[in-house]
């Protein structure tokens, strides 16, 4: 295990650390210009977001924040090398982000169904790209955790601590990104 | 040993709720500055408590907290 004190090695190894503040510039800049148009449209940008269903944005940021609790302690155990109890952990953080691609499907399905497409307007151009980025990159955590689970249980030891750790940061990162995104979409305007 | 995780659990639901109500119950003005910093204290909790900032080299605690202050300025002084 690296010495996560040093700046070359912060929880999970520098790599994916640089993708992390990389991944939040880049969502961090679009949230940003989302909430300038919306300041510059805010009529429409408010009667746009009150077709948004606040109820499954809650519920999808409790699914969200529940996940990354799972793979924490997920963590945790691997660390104290309870591998079967980690597992248990990351298996319930892998349902938790599945519950979440469900429900955000469901909720675009309804907007489909309802004609707000990418084109109705700004704020539902913002809506599609932004929760959609989001959707993939929980998906590719998605299978990013399958992947690491399948290893650890296959040869317990062939998954070193590092690339556990990762793994969890990338999950991490996607309820960061939710984060930013869930209240300037769902609750500001 | 503390479970540290479980309670920063906890308490990230409470302020998820807490900024639910405020967004229905509140007046606009001062909802955004709310909503804005309890979404600052969630994503820092996250960062902290489950991604293990709170263990590494200050450079990155102060990125994030950076990062997160910026964002939280911005929005409150566009929205």
């Amino acid at each position: 295990m690296n010495n996560t004190k040093s700046i070359y090695y912060p929880p999970g190894g520098i790599l994916i650390w640089i993708i992390i503040y990389l991944e939040l510039i880049t969502f961090g800049m679009a949230i940003l210009a989302l909430a300038y148009y919306g300041s510059e449209e805010r009529e429409l940008f408010h009667s746009s977001s009150l077709k948004l269903n606040k109820t499954i944005g809650t519920i999808n940021t409790i699914l969200l924040l529940t996940s990354g609790f799972f793979v924490a302690k997920g963590i945790c155990f691997f660390k104290a090398a309870n591998i079967k109890k980690a597992l248990f952990y990351f298996n319930w953080a892998m349902l938790g982000g599945f519950g979440f691609l469900v429900l955000k499907s469901f909720e675009y399905y309804e907007k489909l169904e309802a004609g707000l497409h990418m084109d109705y307007n700004s704020f539902f151009r913002f809506y599609w790209l932004l929760t959609g980025f989001h959707f993939i990159h929980v998906l590719v955590g998605l299978v990013i955790l399958l992947v690491i689970t399948f290893s650890i249980r296959k040869k317990q030891t062939e998954a070193s601590f590092e690339d556990i750790e990762a793994s969890a940061s990338f999950w991490h990162m996607c309820d960061l990104i939710w984060l930013l995104l869930f209240p300037v979409l769902y609750l500001l305007f | 040993m503390k479970d540290t995780i479980s309670s920063t659990f906890i308490l990230l639901l409470a302020l998820t709720i807490i900024a639910a109500f405020l967004a229905l119950n509140v007046s606009a003005e001062i909802m955004a500055t709310a909503v804005v910093t309890l979404a600052l204290i969630k994503f820092w909790l996250v960062a902290f408590q489950f991604m293990e900032l709170k263990k590494a080299h200050p450079f990155w605690k102060y990125l994030i907290l950076g990062f997160g202050g910026l964002m939280g300025i911005i929005l409150v002084i566009l929205l």
